[in-house]
């Protein structure tokens, strides 16, 4: 490969850096008629970010990027790499969600073992990580892919399946992978409230991944009436902008739900609109 | 709203040229300096224009062409040149199959660059 300026600053030291987004935990089959009351921290979702004031700052530019010089593992691998350090120092030792692309597990015999290492040099538990699965390309069926997987799970690993409803994220992929987490696609949950085919399709997932002995996650919750839209739907794993958005690691540690992360707190329509005004501020994505 | 611009070349050199040009000019302008760079961007920004050398840095060939046959399939609505030094009436006729709007000769003075660019997206040059 010939030289490139970008692909060089993506492999500097801080050329990566990552935004955490929460995915919350209702309790209670629907979290009350508007979606809201009790909720906790489940995870935080690594959300990564392009070397700054580049074309490919932004996330879905920079996988684009990556995906069209076939350069998905190392770049993931990076991106791990960057979440697990920045995420040192966050209060209460957070799960946390870490994408990979399909062909990274198929072409990376070696994640497993180099996660678990990395994983001690931070001590972070491996049962608190959860590989989150994206853009599964043909490559999926792979022998190594499947394998990875086992010994990812044999670590105390969990798996979790992005897109579900979308693409290649169907009914074959999750019974291959036997994913622990199953997140529906936003296309499926944005405008829910209003939809009874989006709305059945939420309850169907749900219902499947209760079925299998996993959970489902509402993505994209913008909303208040999809929340309560998802939630009734028996969904109590909740990701979204109206929740709260992707935060620096630094604005993370001044949330409530980091600094009591063990404890179910009173997360009402006010509580959120307070968070949801003074996130801005914050935001680095 | 500002027509958008995607400017492809492996010279800084013509892709400050051109951004100096067009943005008082009333255009907002993107870089971009490899093949790669300017399909993600033409997969996730809607651009009005893109301007693209024959030839860039990463791989071998005519780069431009690809980036036009790219920019058809996933970004039909964006307009195309190509600007190339080492054009051939073969290599222009390709072009042309792929569905260019416009193939030019470098070096192309910006005022007729700028010309052809607000013919193309509709707009006083």
């Amino acid at each position: 490969m010939q030289t490139s300026r970008l692909w060089d600053l993506i492999q500097e030291p801080q050329g990566l850096t990552t935004v955490f987004q929460p995915i919350f935990e209702t309790r209670g089959a629907s979290g009350g008629a508007s979606g809201g009351g009790h909720r906790r921290l489940f995870a935080l979702e690594a959300l990564t970010r392009g070397p700054k004031q580049t074309n490919i700052e932004r996330s879905d530019i920079l996988f684009e990027y990556v995906r069209r010089k076939r350069r998905e593992p190392e770049v993931d691998l990076l991106a791990i790499a960057s979440a697990l350090r920045q995420a040192r120092g966050l209060p209460g030792k957070p799960c946390l969600s870490l994408n990979v692309h399909a062909v990274t597990l198929e072409r990376e015999k070696r994640l497993p073992a180099w996660l678990a290492e990395l994983a001690a040099e931070y001590g972070v538990p491996l049962d608190s990580l959860i590989i989150e699965i994206v853009e599964h390309a043909p490559p999926w069926s792979g022998p190594c892919f499947l394998d990875n997987l086992d010994r990812l799970r044999g670590l105390g690993v969990r798996i979790a399946l992005d897109d579900v409803g979308l693409g290649q994220s169907n009914f074959r992929m999750i019974v291959d992978c036997r994913p622990d987490l199953l997140k529906i696609d936003r296309h499926f949950v944005d405008g829910s409230h209003a939809d009874p085919m989006r709305r059945a399709v939420l309850e169907s997932i749900s219902d499947l991944a209760c079925r299998l002995g996993a959970r489902a996650v509402a993505e994209g919750i913008e909303d208040e009436r999809d929340l309560a839209t998802a939630s009734a739907a028996g969904i109590s794993l909740l990701q979204g902008y109206l929740l709260c958005r992707p935060c620096s690691p630094r604005a993370l540690k001044k949330m409530d739900f980091m600094t009591s992360p063990e404890h179910f707190r009173e997360l009402g329509s006010d509580a959120l609109d307070d968070l949801t005004q003074e996130l801005p501020r914050m935001v680095l994505g | 709203m500002k027509p958008r611009l995607l400017v492809v070349d492996d010279e800084e050199s013509i892709l400050s040229a051109i951004r100096d040009y067009f943005e008082p000019r009333g255009y907002e302008v993107d870089c971009a300096r490899e093949l790669e760079e300017a399909e993600a961007l033409l997969s996730h920004i809607r651009y009005a224009l893109l301007i693209a050398d024959l030839r860039l840095t990463g791989v071998q060939g005519n780069e431009g062409l690809e980036l036009i046959r790219f920019a058809r399939e996933r970004s039909p609505w964006t307009r195309t040149i190509v600007l190339t030094g080492y054009g051939s009436s073969e290599i222009e006729m390709e072009a042309i199959g792929r569905g260019v709007d416009a193939f030019l000769q470098k070096p192309q003075p910006l005022a007729e660059l700028a010309a052809i660019a607000a013919n193309l997206t509709g707009r006083d040059a």
